[in-house]
């Protein structure tokens, strides 16, 4: 028959309790045991060298004097009051000589224990346990040294029955305490494990209690909010890219749709007003394609794994998309400066590093007025071991509450609207910034504060 | 010159088949991986254009089999769009070149072009000729006529390549792959921008212009 256990005896704090109570348990019955030994054999052999002693000296008036000295001494340690020994002298076949019981209690030599009668100090009797040695004096006599051995052998029942006791009570303990402690640990994981239940049945705002304790569950449920928070913008970031998907891509395509139906309705339409219908359709549809390749680029970028990535000198990589954007921001009037870069190590994917750069370029080259300027510059922080490839421009900047937006997929800004682009680009260089364990800081220019400019940093970790 | 297309999907063999036929080129199509690594080695063709799905064996393997066989015919891998990586992995297997799905009629001329001049094994060149224009690759030194031009170092590039294919279209997306090793459409116009300051320095002061804008497609040097 299987027992059925309540649910915290399955948990591993509870296993780790009885666990601890066998060790606990091990280690106090040890203990006990040498303790017990320690007092009772201790007393017991305290007593047995003063009884040796006792016998020693009354076998040395033995030798001394033969049997009458040992009577006579015998006779003086009788009248010590309160004394500690009980004496018995018999003859050899155990007729009574003198002492303190009616006969030798056994017969030969050696320990033995035997009940006396003793009398209390009010004059009543009572019978105690008494333990002595007896010993052969010359041939023809027997001597007994005993004493009372009550107060002994309480004291070792004593220590015994505190040893049981003890050693329950601490089992007890032990098994209780790990009850206690293994339901309370149980109960928390069991917070935590609803908690991720009801993320799992679709409630993406639920998150775990925090006690304020703490402890290692306080920060288990801190660290499982982060990554339930970091799940929830992601989820609501690719529904978001699936609703601008649909929409952005709808519009071009009912657009194609209408043109070329209205041509195919056109029963005499001209070969030049036909091939012109072809003609815009199929710009239209390029774009479309443009736009599919940047969210397949997006996502292939997202993708990206780190062992591609190869030490890349990015201060040659910056003067590389310098040179190369140069000639284009100068044909549309505006100023271009990149600061001679040194030499700073990352670990990157070349290919994408170099496209996250163009971006932030292009950007700056079509957001940015004739007239105006763009800056390029590296910054390497040995204390936080980073590098910054900063672009700034002197266009309209983006304002503070939108900075967290622009890097979204589809996200334009509407005075954005007028140019062409699929309003991915910031949104990859994000992506490609967070593959490389760095991130793109969006920031005002160095212009006035109503046309501040955009400066954009992308910080990427020096390898 | 005669292509052999390897792509399953049938409409879009018939689009690469029909521009190529425009052009003037002759064209057969194998639709699976197995087929097509038969045909291209019983055919003498002059370029191979693989799709890189396809039923039974995929591109990859083909063309690295193809090449293991000793077949030499330059090739041009389809791949899916924006599909990053599989430009370095077609590269590895053997590819000559990389267009990605749809190609635009005018890019996938272009590059044909290209790759149908290329001959496999030619001795090296030292020097570069269109018209007076003259280039010496191991000096570095351009001159037109009696007069020395003065490039930059990516201008040159850009010559040497444009030189490389005198007298064939090349579109905006190869000179950027090519001369930039860049795999991504920048929003502005940076490319026209350098050809328009190369064609400066090489046709300003010369009547016979050499450097020509196709309209739609891209540039030619012709001599």
């Amino acid at each position: 028959m299987k027992l059925a256990l309540p649910p915290f005896t399955r948990t591993a704090t509870f296993r780790l309790a009885v666990l601890y109570a066998l060790l606990f348990t091990i280690f106090s019955a040890g203990l006990l045991i040498y303790l017990y030994f320690a007092t009772v054999q201790y007393t017991r052999s305290v007593a047995d060298q003063r009884v040796n002693a006792e016998l020693d000296s009354i076998q040395k008036a033995f030798r001394d004097g033969g049997l009458p000295r040992v009577n006579q001494s015998l006779i003086e340690r009788a009248s010590i009051p309160d004394r500690y020994f009980f004496y018995q002298l018999t003859t050899a076949r155990g007729t009574k000589l003198s002492g303190d019981l009616s006969g030798m209690p056994g017969d030969g030599v050696g320990w033995v224990q035997f009940p006396i009668d003793a009398q209390r100090p009010d004059g009543s009797l009572l019978t105690i346990e008494a333990e002595g040695r007896i010993v052969r004096l010359g041939d023809d006599a027997l001597l007994m040294v005993a004493f009372d051995a009550q107060q002994r052998n309480e004291v070792t029942s004593r220590i015994t029955q505190a040893v049981w006791v003890a050693f329950g009570v601490g089992i007890v303990l032990a098994l209780g305490g790990g009850v206690l402690v293994s339901r309370w640990v149980n109960r928390r994981a069991e917070e935590l494990a609803s908690t991720a239940e009801a993320v799992i049945g679709g409630d993406l705002h639920r998150r775990a209690q925090l006690r304020g304790a703490n402890d290692e569950f306080d920060r288990l449920a801190e660290r499982m909010n982060a990554m339930l928070e970091r799940l929830e913008r992601l989820v609501k970031a690719s529904r978001h890219t699936g609703d601008s998907i649909a929409h952005d891509l709808r519009s071009p395509l009912s657009k194609v749709r209408n043109r070329l139906e209205g041509a195919l309705a056109d029963d005499d339409i001209s070969p030049d007003k036909a091939r012109n219908t072809l003609e815009t359709t199929l710009e239209e549809v390029d774009r479309v394609l443009a736009t599919f390749n940047a969210i397949l680029r997006l996502s292939s970028a997202g993708n990206a794994s780190r062992a591609r990535m190869v030490r890349t000198d990015v201060g040659e990589l910056m003067e590389e998309i310098a040179e190369f954007f140069e000639p284009a921001a100068d044909a549309v009037g505006l100023t271009f400066r990149v600061e001679k870069a040194k030499t700073a190590i990352v670990l990157a994917d070349r290919a994408q590093l170099s496209q996250a750069l163009s971006n932030l370029v292009d950007n700056a080259i079509k957001y940015t007025p004739t007239g105006g300027y763009i800056a390029m510059h590296m910054a390497v922080d040995k204390d936080t071991n980073k590098v910054d490839l900063v672009v700034i421009d002197s266009g309209p900047g983006i304002p503070e509450h939108a900075r967290d937006r622009v890097v979204e997929r589809f996200v334009r800004m509407d005075s954005a609207r007028t140019q062409p682009g699929s309003g991915l680009g910031l949104a990859l260089v994000d992506i490609v910034a967070d593959v490389h364990r760095g991130e793109l800081l969006l920031m005002d220019g160095r212009g006035a504060p109503d046309r501040p400019g955009l400066k954009a940093v992308l910080r990427l970790p020096l390898a | 010159m005669k292509i052999l297309v390897i792509e399953d999907e049938q409409e879009s063999a018939d689009f690469i088949a029909k521009i190529l036929g425009d052009a003037g080129h002759g064209v057969e199509i194998a639709n699976d991986g197995d087929t097509g690594l038969r045909a291209a080695r019983d055919g003498a063709f002059d370029i191979l254009i693989v799709d890189r799905m396809l039923p039974y064996k995929d591109g990859l393997t083909l063309v690295q089999e193809y090449r293991d066989g000793g077949g030499n015919v330059p090739v041009l891998f389809l791949t899916n769009l924006g599909d990053v990586d599989q430009r370095v992995e077609g590269l590895k297997a053997g590819g000559d070149d990389y267009l990605s799905k749809p190609p635009a009629p005018q890019e996938l001329l272009a590059r044909i072009e290209v790759l149908g001049r290329r001959q496999p094994g030619d001795v090296p060149i030292t020097t570069l000729k269109a018209g007076d224009l003259e280039m010496d690759l191991l000096s570095r030194r351009v001159r037109r006529g009696e007069q020395k031009i003065d490039l930059q170092p990516r201008e040159f590039r850009l010559l040497e390549y444009l030189m490389r294919n005198s007298g064939q279209v090349v579109t905006r997306t190869m000179l950027l792959e090519k001369v930039w090793d860049y795999h991504f459409d920048p929003q502005t116009n940076v490319i026209d921008v350098h050809v328009s300051r190369l064609r400066a320095k090489i046709d300003k002061d010369f009547e016979e212009p050499l450097l020509h804008t196709v309209r739609g497609a891209g540039y030619r040097l012709q001599g």
